[in-house]
Formats: C-alpha cells, sequence, structure tokens
C-alpha cells in the first residue's frame, strides 16, 4: 500500500467535494434541518415533563448526531463510487498503479473524515442552540464513534459492491439503504419499545448497543464497556463479509471489463 | 527486445468469443498500430494490456513481468488515452492532472505538470473545469494526463479523434519524437488510416478477434494489387471507353474524368494504348494502393494474403 496513491485518490475526492454544492450541502445542511426539526420537537414535548425535559432533548439530539457517524460513513463510500461512475473515471483509476485494497482504504478514511467534519458541526449546532452538550458523556464517545463508523462502512462496502455489480441502475441504494436498518437501530428509542420479532433483529444491529449506551450515559446510568465487546465482534464479522463481497463484486467487472461498468 | 509479449489471449464473454488466440510482441521503442473493424476486439486487447479486462486465457507480460500478477509494478511505468473514459467533470484541468500525478511515483511532480502544461497547451484552459471544455480540449486533456508519469508504453486508443487538424498533427509530431528521445513504445488504434501510415513501425489487423494481418504499413498496402488511374480526357474518350471494355477495367466516370482500377503490373500497357489510341488527357494522375485500401479490403470480408 503506497500512500502517495492514498493522497491522490483522497485530493480527487476532496476536490469534487470543494466543488459541488450538493456534496457541501449533503455534510452541513441535511445535519441542520434534523437538529432543528428534531430539537424544536424535542423542545415542545421537554416543555410538558416534570424534569427529565433535558435527558429527552439530549437523548434525541444525541441520536440525531451519532447516527452521522455510520450515514456520512457509509454515504461517502458509495456515493464516491457513484461520482467515478457518472464521470466514467473508474478506468482512470484502475489503469494506474493503484491497488483495490488503497481505493476501498481511500474510501473509508474520506468517511470518517466526512462524518468528523458533521459531527463536529452537529455537535457546536446543538450546544448553540440547545444548550446540549454530548460530549458531556465523555470518552465512551470514542469506541462508540469507532463502532458506528465501521457498522457504515460494511453498509459503505456492501451498496458499492451491489452498484458495481448492477451499475448506476440501482443507485438509489446509496442514499436509502442504511435507512433499512434505521428502525432496528433504535436510535431514538430503546429496543425494548420494538416488538419482540423486531427486538431480535436489532440484537443483530451493532448500532442498537451504542444508541443503548448513549441513553443510558445521558440518564446518568451509564452501561460498562464490556457491552460493546458483542456488538464489535459482530462489526468485524460483518466488516470481513463487505470487504470479501465487494472484493468479489470487482473481480466480477474485471470479468467483463471496467470500460463496461456504467 | 520484447518489451511486451501477448501468448495465446482469449477472451469469451458468456459463449460468445470476442477475442481468439492473440500472439505478438512489441519492441522497446516501437510504435505498433491495431487496426480492425468495428467489433474486431481492438479495445478488448487494450482492456487487457491494462489490466482492466480478465483474460479468459492466456498471458501478457509487460517488462518480463506477468501482468495477472504484477499489474501495480507494471502500471507504474504504462499509461493510456481513451475515448472510452473521462476526466472528473467538476474538477479544473489542474486539479485533474495534479491528482492523476499522485497515482504515480514521479520525483519532480511540480516540474513534471509544468513541463506537461506547455507541451499539450493548457494554460488557456488550466484552471477551468474538465466538464466546461470541448471535445478537443478534453482529448488534449486526457493527453496529458496519459504522459504524466512519462510511460515506457503508451496505449492511445483513437487519440486524435476530436482534435483540429492542426492539433493532431502537432500530437503526432509530439508522440513521434517521444519515441526518437525516450523509446518510448506507443500503442496506437485509429480510424485514421493516415495517421496509422504515418506513425506505425506495425500494424496489427484484427478481425473477428484474430490477428489476420501483422506487418509493416507499407507492405500491407502493397497486398492490394489494384492502383487507380485517374484522367482528366479531353479528346478520343469513345476509344477510351472500348479500351476498358476490352480490357474488362472497372472504372467510373464523372463528366470527363475517368478512374480506372488497374493491377499494378498492367499500368503500363494501358498507358501505352492510350497513347498508341491518340486519347488526349488534360490531367493524370496514379494512387497506388494505401493501407486504407487494404483495410477497406478486409472490413468488407475480403481475404487477406497476410501471415
Amino acid at each position: 500500500m503506497k500512500l502517495h496513491r492514498i493522497w491522490g485518490l483522497t485530493l480527487r475526492y476532496l476536490y469534487l467535494f470543494k466543488h459541488s454544492l450538493d456534496r457541501l450541502s449533503d455534510a452541513f445542511f441535511w445535519p441542520t434541518v434534523d437538529i432543528v426539526l428534531w430539537g424544536m420537537t424535542s423542545s415542545f414535548f421537554a416543555k410538558n415533563l416534570e424534569g427529565g425535559g433535558n435527558t429527552l432533548i439530549l437523548g434525541l439530539l444525541g441520536g440525531i448526531i451519532l447516527w452521522i457517524f455510520p450515514w456520512r460513513s457509509q454515504y461517502e463510500i458509495a456515493v464516491n463510487l457513484l461520482e467515478d461512475l457518472w464521470n466514467r473515471n473508474l478506468v482512470n483509476i484502475f489503469a494506474s498503479p493503484v491497488k483495490f485494497g488503497e481505493w476501498v482504504t481511500t474510501l473509508l478514511l474520506l468517511g470518517v473524515g466526512k462524518a468528523l467534519i458533521s459531527f463536529i458541526y452537529a455537535s457546536f449546532l446543538i450546544y448553540f442552540l440547545y444548550s446540549a452538550n454530548i460530549l458531556s458523556v465523555g470518552l465512551v464517545l470514542v469506541p462508540w464513534a469507532v463502532l458506528l463508523i465501521m457498522f457504515g462502512w460494511v453498509f459503505g462496502l456492501l451498496v458499492a459492491g451491489i452498484i458495481m455489480r448492477y451499475g448506476t441502475k440501482i443507485q438509489t441504494l446509496a442514499w436509502t439503504s442504511i435507512y433499512i436498518v434505521a428502525p432496528f437501530a433504535a436510535i431514538y428509542y430503546p429496543v425494548s419499545s420494538l416488538p419482540s420479532w423486531a427486538q431480535n433483529i436489532a440484537h443483530f444491529v451493532p448500532a442498537s448497543y451504542v444508541f443503548e449506551a448513549m441513553r443510558a450515559a445521558v440518564d446518568g446510568t451509564p452501561l460498562p464497556l464490556a457491552n460493546l465487546l458483542w456488538p464489535t465482534f459482530l462489526c468485524l464479522v460483518y466488516f470481513v463479509i463487505a470487504i470479501a463481497m465487494i472484493y468479489r463484486s470487482f473481480n466480477h467487472i474485471l470479468k467483463r471489463g471496467l470500460i463496461s461498468v456504467d | 527486445m520484447a518489451i511486451l509479449e501477448v501468448k495465446d489471449l482469449k477472451k469469451t464473454f458468456g459463449k460468445n468469443p470476442v477475442i481468439k488466440g492473440l500472439n505478438f510482441s512489441m519492441a522497446e521503442g516501437e510504435i505498433l498500430g491495431i487496426l480492425g473493424p468495428n467489433g474486431a476486439g481492438k479495445t478488448t486487447t487494450l482492456q487487457m494490456l491494462l489490466g482492466i479486462l480478465t483474460p479468459t486465457s492466456g498471458t501478457i507480460n509487460v517488462f518480463d513481468k506477468d501482468i495477472s500478477t504484477h499489474k501495480s509494478d507494471i502500471l507504474e511505468h504504462m499509461n493510456f488515452s481513451s475515448t472510452y473514459t473521462d476526466l472528473p467533470w467538476r474538477i479544473t484541468v489542474a486539479e485533474n492532472l495534479i491528482w492523476t500525478s499522485w497515482l504515480y511515483n514521479i520525483p519532480d511532480r511540480k516540474q513534471r505538470l509544468k513541463k506537461i502544461k506547455t507541451i499539450f497547451r493548457l494554460d488557456k484552459i488550466w484552471s477551468q473545469s474538465f466538464g466546461s471544455l470541448s471535445a478537443g480540449q478534453r482529448t488534449r486533456v486526457n493527453l496529458a494526463r496519459s504522459m504524466v508519469n512519462f510511460p515506457k508504453i503508451l496505449l492511445l486508443d483513437e487519440p486524435t479523434a476530436s482534435l483540429d487538424p492542426e492539433v493532431a498533427a502537432y500530437m503526432r509530431e509530439f508522440f513521434s519524437d517521444q519515441r526518437t528521445k525516450f523509446n518510448t513504445s506507443i500503442i496506437l488504434t485509429s480510424h485514421n488510416m493516415a495517421e496509422v501510415e504515418e506513425l506505425c513501425d506495425r500494424v496489427l489487423i484484427l478481425k473477428e478477434g484474430s490477428i489476420i494481418g501483422n506487418d509493416t504499413p507499407s507492405n500491407l498496402a502493397k497486398k492490394i494489387e489494384f492502383s487507380h488511374l485517374r484522367l482528366r480526357v479531353t479528346k478520343n474518350a469513345t476509344e477510351l471507353d472500348k479500351l476498358i471494355s476490352l480490357r474488362k477495367l472497372e472504372s467510373s466516370i464523372d463528366d470527363h474524368n475517368y478512374t480506372i482500377t488497374i493491377k499494378e503490373k498492367l499500368l503500363p500497357l494501358i498507358l501505352y494504348e492510350i497513347t498508341k489510341k491518340n486519347i488526349n488527357y488534360s490531367e493524370i494522375s496514379i494512387d497506388k494502393p494505401k493501407l486504407e485500401d487494404y483495410f477497406l479490403k478486409i472490413a468488407k470480408g475480403g481475404s487477406s494474403e497476410a501471415p
């Protein structure tokens, strides 16, 4: 793996980010909309609650801004692949010394970078608008973020693998796929409020453990870190499967020819 | 010494064999043309040479290394320009050349880009987005991108297709110079036969996935035995009509302009008879067979005398 090639690919996507209003709005506009809408809603409900109002606001807003991690890291992988397909640029990348692993690594790192930018922006926003401080939960945010980013990677890689294989006709998956799992991730409500069949699914969704832990921390009853071992294990297994799948898809399209992918 | 060697290369899509066992090599500093009608397998072959299409069987060795196992090392010293690819549309020409230059291990990156900017006359469009350029300007940027690593092997797929004649001639001169000065080997596909004749040392003719011709452009052209004799007749045209009919020659007439297709060896005899029969003409020209004639014969399904 050569760093200069990863840097070259990173530059390609950063230049695009600089010139694309839609990509900039993805990073800042949607988090702002979510925070304003849900912040106002939770503030309204909080007024009618005796005590615990702030917990409700922070719980909901915490869900929104932590969801940025899987959403952005998934989105960057899938949409950057689409950008290369739309621009017929995939051949330029793979007819150069770039290795497949270097390209995947770049997309994963870009996902982390963009997720962090959106997260920091959103954290400031909820602090200024609602005086809610997500950083008050402490260093436990780090393992949560790592887990959620990995979870986003898994989706990003799976979706990118499918798009590579079947082309841009199913490109809508890049924007929507992760929302399939959102109800089971228990972003805004506890897993226990789901029907039992859905709870069974939630046990296999690593993000649900993070959001449960976040709500517990906001309530002042933090869960032990050991609770994150199982979701970490799940994430690692899913990640290995996702890498194997995208690699398989890449080999599949090499048999058809990269030029034929559209 | 062969810098590239292709052995028994085959590619099948489903049950459709597209490349049926290619064998060829290219020497260092050689310019090799690949010609063939649409669907002959030119682009498929180029894709396999670049490692972006997996062959069904066969081997491709570049710099004595197998591309299936040393792709990254090989592509460090290879590059390409193709009509089938673009660069990201929203970013500028400069940015496109900068990011692509980082994909190669180039020690003097800034200097290199400066040089590329001058060679490919990119000053005026340097800060424009790639998508805002004309087709010809985009081709020029693509050609510039293909030179960022100063490759030892360059694959050019229709390199001058959308360039104006002056720029196309300049580019041909540039690539020819590259070979002379740096011993760069070039594989070229083009539908511009004059370009192929001018640039290529050797031409492979592909048809339906097989090589049916492998020779210098002039030798391939010689396989066509017919020349075209063009005359503007001013007197005794009926005598010429009789002669054409007697010798069963293929001809076309436009006003007083005759185009007669004649076997090369019959030319002196026909010219003698024209003089003998007192057929006067004000203009005369003889078009010797060209690579294009050979190509047209192949494309129309004519048999080939090639090895």
